[in-house]
C-alpha cells in the first residue's frame, strides 16, 4: 500500500488550489449568499478549464482522470465553498448515467456534459433522507411510445436549474432510471442553509417523456447503488475541504487573537479543541481518499469505504462547526466574517446523502455480516 | 496512491511467514507462562534467540543486531504477520523495544555487545526506569540523583511504574547528574544491574488485580560503574526522547492490531447474540460503526506516515496516532461493556481467547479490558499531553 498522493497528484492539488484561490475567493461565495450572483461566470471558467470533463471517460470526450484526482478537486471546491453545478453534474448525474445507461447511450449522453453544455442532477430520495434505492416508490408506466411518471422527489441538488434530471422510478416492478428534461419538472426550491448548495423538491405528477429516455436495461438497483457510492464520497470530500478551511481560519486566529495579554492558542482549553479538530479532519481525510481509491480501483470495499468517508466527514464537520464557531468568539457570529460561508458548506455536507449516524450503522451492519460469513 | 504492496514486499512477507511456519514453538511447549513483562519463559527465550540469529527479531537492523536491513514497508508487513498470527515480538517488550534500542542508538560499541545483544537474544531481561512519584507527565522533573565519585556514580532516589523490574536483570534508569542547570540539561542515562546492593524492588498490582507488573524501585547509595553511562553525561534527555521515539514509525501497528483484535471479538460476540439483541440496537450499531472507522483510519494514517517516511518527509503524526489508537480502544471497550450490560458482570475470560505466543494480558474480560485501556491513555504521555504536543508542534500554537 502506498497511501499518499503521488507527485503528479500533489501538483494537481496545487494547480486546482491556485485556480480556485483566484476564481472562487470568499467574495464569490459571499456574493451568492447575498443574492448578488448566480456564479454563472465561475461555472463558465470551470468549463473553459475542462473541469467537468476531467473524470469522465475518454469515450465520452472526457479526460479520463481517476477518482483520487476527482477527490482532490472536490476537496478544494469545499475548501473554497465554491458555488455551481459541479457536484450535481459531475459526481451525481454523470456516474448514474455511466452506471445505468448502456455504453453507447452513456457516451452519447455524457458528451455534452464533458463539453460543459449540459448540467444534470439525480432525483432519488423521497423524504427518508437516506438515498436508499430500496425506498424508491415513484413510478413510471408505459403509454404508447412514452413513459408517464408519478411521484415526488426531495432534496434534488440543483433540481430547479439542472438541464437534465436522472430520476429513479419503479416500472413494472423494476427500479429504473429515466432522464427528464429540467423544463418538464415542477421544481420548488426552499431557502437553502448554504446558498451555494441549492436543493429542490420536484413533482413528477403526469410528466411524460419519450421511452427512449429510459436508461439501460433491467433493474438499475445495483447501478444506482454504485453511482451513489460515488456521490456520497464526493459529498464527503467537499465536506472535508470545508472543514479544513474552518480549521485553517481558527488555527490562525488562535495565534493572533490576544486576550489576557497572550494569544488564546496558549490556553489548553483552546489547544485541546484544536487538536481534536485536527484529529477528526485527518481521520476523515484518510477515509475520503481511501474511498476514492476503492472507487478508482473498483475494489469490493467501495461500499463500506464510501459510508466510512461520509460518516467521518460528518463527524469532522460536527466538531469543526461546533468548536470552530465557538473558538472564533463574537467575530465568527457575524455575517461580515467569512467563517459562516464554510460553516454552511460543512454543515450541509452532513445533512444530505445520509447522516453520519445512518452511514455508521450501515458500516456496522456490513461488518457484522462479513464477520458472520 | 495504491492499495497493494509491491511484489518485493510481498515476497518478504512470504519469506517471514514460511520462517514462522517452520520455527514457531509447539503450543504444547508453551505452558510455562511469563510472570511479568520482565520475565521470559525458557521456551520463549529460545524462540526469541532464534529470531535474532535468523535476522527476524528487528528486521530493520543489520544482521549483527538481529535484523536484515529491511525497508520500512518490509518492517510493516513483518508486524502485520506477527499480528495476524498473534505472536508477540518479545515477552520483554520494553527490554527489546526501548532499552536495547536506546543502547543500539546511543551506546558505545562495547555497550551494544555487552548489554543490548544479550537483551535482544533474551539471555537477560530489562526494565525502564523513567517515571518517579514526582515526575509523571513532567518527566524531565525527575529527581533521582547520581553523583560522580571516581570511577562510579552513587545513585539515590526512587522510580515508580517500573514494569517488570522485579524479574528484570538490568534497568535503564534516567537520573539527575546536574541539579544546577535547566531540568532537561542535567539528566543522564545509566544501565543499572538489579542485583546491585542498595537497589530494592517492590512490585504492586494494577487496577485489574493481576499478578503484579509494576514496581517501585528504591536506590540507596547504589554504586554504578561510569562505563554504564549511555550517551554523554547530562545528555540523557536526548536518549530519553530518542528511546520513546524508537520504532515510532511502527508503534501505530500495535495500536491498530490491539484495536482490531477487540473489534473482531466484539463482532463475533454480537453475532453470537451477546448483550441480548445488541446487534440490532441502533445505538450499539452507531458506536460500532464509529469504532470500525477508527480502526480503518488508524491503519490508513499509519500507512500514510510510512509513505511519507519512505519519501524522506518529516513525520509529525506520532502523537496523533497514539491519541487515536489509545482512545479508540477505550471507546470500543466502553461500548462493548455497555452493550453487554449485566452479561459483563462476569469477569470470566472465554476459552480460546488467548494466543500462546502472546502475553497473557491479551486475554481479558471486557471489564478488565476497559480498565486496561487506561494504561494506553495514561502511559507514554497522557492524552492531554499529546493534545498539547499536537497543538504546539504540529499546529504551531504557542507554548502555554
Amino acid at each position: 500500500m502506498e497511501f499518499e498522493l503521488t507527485d503528479d497528484q500533489l501538483e494537481l492539488q496545487r494547480a486546482v488550489r491556485d485556480v480556485l484561490d483566484a476564481e472562487a475567493p470568499p467574495e464569490l461565495a459571499r456574493a451568492v449568499a447575498d443574492g448578488q450572483s448566480d456564479a454563472a461566470g465561475f461555472w463558465q471558467t470551470l468549463v473553459d478549464l475542462e473541469w467537468p470533463a476531467m473524470a469522465l471517460p475518454e469515450s465520452a470526450g472526457g479526460l479520463g482522470y481517476g477518482w483520487v484526482e476527482l477527490a482532490i478537486v472536490l476537496e478544494e471546491l469545499g475548501r473554497h465553498a465554491a458555488p455551481g453545478p459541479f457536484m450535481s453534474t459531475v459526481t451525481q448525474f454523470a456516474p448514474l448515467i455511466a452506471e445505468a445507461a448502456g455504453p453507447g447511450q452513456a457516451a452519447e449522453l455524457l458528451a455534452p456534459v464533458a463539453a460543459g453544455r449540459t448540467t444534470g442532477t439525480i432525483a432519488v430520495d423521497e423524504g427518508a433522507g437516506t438515498w436508499d434505492p430500496a425506498e424508491v416508490s415513484a413510478t413510471g408506466r408505459r403509454s404508447g411510445d412514452d413513459l408517464v411518471l408519478e411521484g415526488t422527489k426531495h432534496y434534488v441538488l440543483d433540481g430547479a436549474t439542472a438541464d437534465e434530471t436522472a430520476v429513479a422510478v419503479r416500472i413494472e416492478g423494476e427500479l429504473r432510471v429515466v432522464l427528464v428534461p429540467g423544463s418538464s419538472v415542477q421544481a420548488v426550491a426552499g431557502i437553502p442553509v448554504d446558498p451555494g448548495v441549492r436543493h429542490a423538491t420536484i413533482t413528477l405528477d403526469g410528466v411524460r417523456v419519450p421511452a427512449v429516455r429510459l436508461l439501460g436495461e433491467g433493474d438499475a438497483s445495483d447501478a444506482l447503488r454504485r453511482a451513489l457510492e460515488e456521490s456520497v464520497t464526493a459529498v464527503a470530500a467537499v465536506t472535508l475541504g470545508a472543514c479544513q478551511r474552518i480549521f485553517d481560519i481558527i488555527n490562525a486566529y488562535a495565534k493572533e487573537r490576544i486576550q489576557f495579554g497572550v494569544p488564546i492558542g496558549s490556553f489548553q482549553a483552546v489547544k485541546h479543541k484544536l487538536a481534536n479538530m485536527y484529529r477528526d479532519i485527518e481521520r476523515a481525510r484518510v477515509l475520503v481518499y481511501y474511498s476514492a481509491l476503492t472507487l478508482a480501483e473498483d475494489h469490493p470495499d467501495r461500499t463500506p469505504a464510501a459510508s466510512m468517508a461520509k460518516a467521518a466527514a460528518g463527524e469532522a464537520q460536527r466538531r469543526c462547526v461546533q468548536d470552530g464557531l465557538q473558538l472564533a468568539g463574537g467575530i465568527g457570529y457575524t455575517w461580515e466574517h467569512d467563517l459562516h460561508l464554510f460553516l454552511r458548506r460543512a454543515k450541509v455536507g452532513e445533512l444530505h446523502f445520509g447522516s453520519a449516524s445512518h452511514h455508521r450503522r450501515k458500516v456496522a451492519r456490513l461488518a457484522l455480516q462479513s464477520s458472520a460469513a | 496512491m495504491r492499495l497493494t504492496y509491491t511484489s518485493e514486499v510481498e515476497a518478504f512477507r512470504a519469506e517471514f511467514s514460511a520462517w514462522l511456519d517452520a520455527n514457531l514453538p509447539d503450543p504444547a511447549s508453551t505452558t510455562v507462562r511469563p510472570r511479568s513483562s520482565g520475565d521470559i519463559p525458557a521456551w520463549a527465550r529460545e524462540f526469541q534467540r532464534r529470531m535474532f540469529d535468523d535476522g527476524w527479531l528487528v528486521p530493520g537492523y543489520p544482521p549483527e543486531f538481529g535484523g536484515r536491513n529491511a525497508s520500512l514497508y518490509e518492517q510493516a508487513v513483518y508486524w502485520e504477520e506477527l499480528g495476524r498470527r498473534r505472536v508477540t515480538q518479545s515477552f520483554n517488550p520494553q527490554g527489546l523495544g526501548i532499552v536495547s534500542a536506546s543502547i543500539i542508538t546511543f551506546g558505545t560499541e562495547e555497550q551494544k555487545h555487552r548489554w543490548a545483544v544479550p537483551i535482544m537474544r533474551a539471555e537477560r531481561t530489562a526494565a525502564l526506569g523513567m517515571s518517579e512519584p514526582g515526575a509523571g507527565s513532567d518527566l524531565a522533573g525527575l529527581s533521582t540523583r547520581a553523583v560522580p565519585d571516581g570511577d562510579r556514580f552513587i545513585v539515590n532516589g526512587q522510580k515508580v511504574w517500573t514494569s517488570g523490574a522485579h524479574h528484570a536483570d538490568v534497568l535503564l534508569a534516567f537520573v539527575r547528574t546536574d541539579p544546577d542547570v535547566p531540568k532537561h540539561k542535567g539528566i543522564s542515562a545509566l544501565i543499572i544491574e538489579t542485583d546491585t546492593p542498595g537497589l530494592e524492588r517492590r512490585p504492586f498490582q494494577d487496577i485489574t488485580a493481576r499478578q503484579p507488573d509494576f514496581n517501585e524501585v528504591f536506590f540507596d547509595d547504589v554504586e554504578v560503574p561510569v562505563e554504564n553511562l549511555v550517551g554523554e553525561l547530562n545528555d540523557g534527555w536526548r536518549v530519553c526522547t530518542g528511546s520513546l521515539a524508537h520504532e515510532r514509525e511502527m508503534l501505530w501497528i500495535l495500536w491498530s492490531q490491539g484495536l482490531d483484535q477487540m473489534l473482531d471479538a466484539m463482532l463475533s460476540q454480537l453475532n453470537d447474540g451477546a448483550g441480548a439483541g445488541a446487534a440490532d440496537d441502533p445505538v450499539v450499531l452507531d458506536g460500532l460503526g464509529s469504532s470500525i472507522m477508527d480502526s480503518w483510519s488508524l491503519r490508513l494514517l499509519g500507512q500514510r506516515q510510512l509513505a511519507r517516511s519512505q519519501r524522506g518527509l518529516h513525520v509529525a503524526d506520532q502523537s496523533l496516532l497514539k491519541l487515536l489508537g489509545s482512545e479508540a480502544q477505550q471507546k470500543l471497550a466502553l461500548l462493548m461493556l455497555e452493550s453487554l450490560g449485566p452479561a459483563a458482570l462476569d469477569r470470566t475470560v472465554p476459552e480460546g481467547a488467548q494466543s500462546p505466543y502472546e502475553s497473557d494480558r491479551s486475554a481479558l474480560s471486557w471489564a478488565d479490558r476497559y480498565w486496561f485501556t487506561f494504561a494506553g491513555t495514561i502511559s507514554g504521555g497522557t492524552s492531554e499531553i499529546h493534545r498539547n504536543i499536537i497543538a504546539e508542534r504540529v499546529l504551531g500554537q504557542p507554548r502555554g
